[in-house]
């Protein structure tokens, strides 16, 4: 009897112990799944193939993640504005979705440092003779509503005070009105606009030039106060970087020179 | 399991901005229901013609606005009349795509509010003398308006909450754009679009109640 009350005030402990001190990692790895919110909507980093199946840089990104926490992965599909519900309302454990990690943003969320980092390119409807970021001003661009570009240059376009800037809810929808004439011109990331002009889909469309915004850092996201997350996903990244792994995702879905993720001078 | 912290203090900050694009989804509802009832009277009419092609284009009008998702008629107003070179800014786009819908529901309401006006009515009009025209624009009609009163002042309430569908054809100036740009901005989903569900909701509330007090005062028997 004695033996008995022993074990179960044991239990009792463990299980206290177990609940009390259980934070997002723990629970991750208790789950056996890792769920990730991904934008698929973003080649090269979030797509489906012909199968429907997600791929993608990102998608690799979340499977390597959930590979050396020793879970399953799973791909939460979800559109850039919806990130920060999936994740409050636990729908998604991390957001790997190409997010930039604005001084704003970090205010909600926590972020991992970058683990990604995009260059903007102006892609221009050839009937409008734009040859420049310069160019595009006093005409009608537009960007995907939510993303950095979309920011800078609606930012961009009230500096100028003229012209006008149109967000679209979808990266296809921007080069439909692009091709369709609806818009002139538009800031996508470099990998997008490349991806998109090659793809046939959209007549008259030609990527112009650069656009001279900062460097677009993306870093992985989870909820703000689950530092151990966090610090894991600082760790991860910097592994993946470390290994050689950053490279060779970089080479199989982008292509061409890997962007630093460091910044000169910088502690961090 | 839901724990969020909400900070209202800088979600409140962005608020005059919302009420600035409250504003421009007034604009859009006002105008697309006075345009709506002009139209629709206009349908009516000619499905009251007789004349079998005039009906036709009356109940094409009445059918897809009625039986299609406003969504898909805002996008063919955007996408759709671009592949024919027609370019439509984002404020057109929304504005003839709920006009569009505004009139085929508005339609309906008036079929209704015409089966309770009896038949013999415009025939005394004619007896007087009046044309058909005269019949319908002086003895049916303003009838025909005050019973479909309450029935419009839903439709309004319908217009102002499509308004949100604008965000799908670039519109970032009307309440739910400004919303859904001031989210990508701060990541305060939660506390933005709270506060924007609040202002739709006083707007709708204030539309109705205010229908309901113009209903009683100016329709008295």
């Amino acid at each position: 009897m004695k033996k008995l009350t022993l074990l179960a005030a044991l239990a009792g402990l463990v299980g206290i112990a177990g609940t009390a001190q259980a934070d997002k990692l723990d629970d991750i790895m208790a789950s056996g799944t890792l769920r990730c919110a991904v934008v698929l909507d973003f080649p090269p980093m979030g797509m489906r193939d012909e199968n429907n199946e997600p791929i993608g840089f990102d998608v690799d990104y979340c499977r390597d993640l959930a590979a050396a926490l020793g879970v399953e992965a799973e791909i939460v599909e979800t559109p850039f504005p919806e990130r920060i519900p999936a994740l409050m309302s636990g729908r998604v454990d991390v957001g790997v979705a190409s997010t930039s990690d604005t001084l704003e943003r970090a205010k909600t969320v926590g972020f991992s440092i970058p683990y990604f980092a995009f260059e903007m390119a102006v892609t221009a409807n050839t009937g409008t003779g734009i040859s420049s970021y310069e160019g595009m001003k006093g005409f009608t661009v537009g960007a995907v509503a939510g993303t950095y570009e979309a920011i800078a240059l609606e930012a961009q376009v009230n500096e100028w005070g003229e012209g006008t800037f149109r967000p679209y809810q979808t990266q296809a929808d921007v080069f439909l009105a692009l091709s369709q004439g609806q818009l002139d011109a538009t800031v996508s990331t470099s990998t997008v606009a490349q991806a998109n002009v090659q793809s046939g889909n959209f007549e008259n469309i030609q990527v112009v030039g650069f656009a001279p915004f900062d460097t677009d850092y993306v870093a992985l996201f989870a909820r703000r106060d689950e530092y151990g997350l966090l610090n894991y996903l600082d760790l991860f990244v910097n592994q993946q970087i470390r290994t050689g792994r950053y490279e060779e995702l970089y080479e199989k879905w982008v292509g061409g020179e890997v962007p630093r993720l460091t910044i000169p001078n910088a502690h961090r | 399991m839901f724990d969020y912290t909400f900070q209202w203090g800088q979600a409140m900050a962005r608020l005059p901005r919302m009420l600035d694009g409250a504003v421009v989804t007034m604009q859009i509802a006002v105008l697309s229901m006075a345009l709506g009832i002009a139209l629709a009277i206009l349908l009516t009419v000619l499905r009251l013609s007789g004349s079998r092609p005039l009906m036709a284009v009356a109940t094409t009008w009445v059918e897809i606005a009625r039986n299609t998702p406003a969504l898909f008629q805002i996008y063919m107003a955007h996408f759709g009349v671009a592949s024919f070179g027609l370019y439509l800014s984002p404020f057109a786009s929304i504005l003839v795509g709920i006009t569009f819908n505004n009139a085929g529901y508005l339609t309906e309401n008036f079929r209704g509010a015409l089966k309770a006006i009896p038949d013999t009515q415009s025939r005394a009009g004619r007896s007087l003398g009046m044309s058909q025209i005269q019949a319908f624009r002086y003895i049916v009609m303003p009838q025909m308006l005050r019973i479909s009163f309450l029935p419009m002042t839903n439709q309004m309430v319908w217009a102002i909450l499509m308004t949100s569908l604008g965000v799908t054809v670039g519109m970032n100036s009307d309440l739910y754009g400004v919303t859904q740009d001031l989210n990508a901005l701060t990541f305060r989903t939660f506390e933005l679009f709270a506060i924007a569900a609040v202002i739709f909701y006083v707007i709708t509330k204030t539309i109705t109640l205010g229908g309901r007090l113009i209903a009683s005062r100016l329709f008295r028997y």
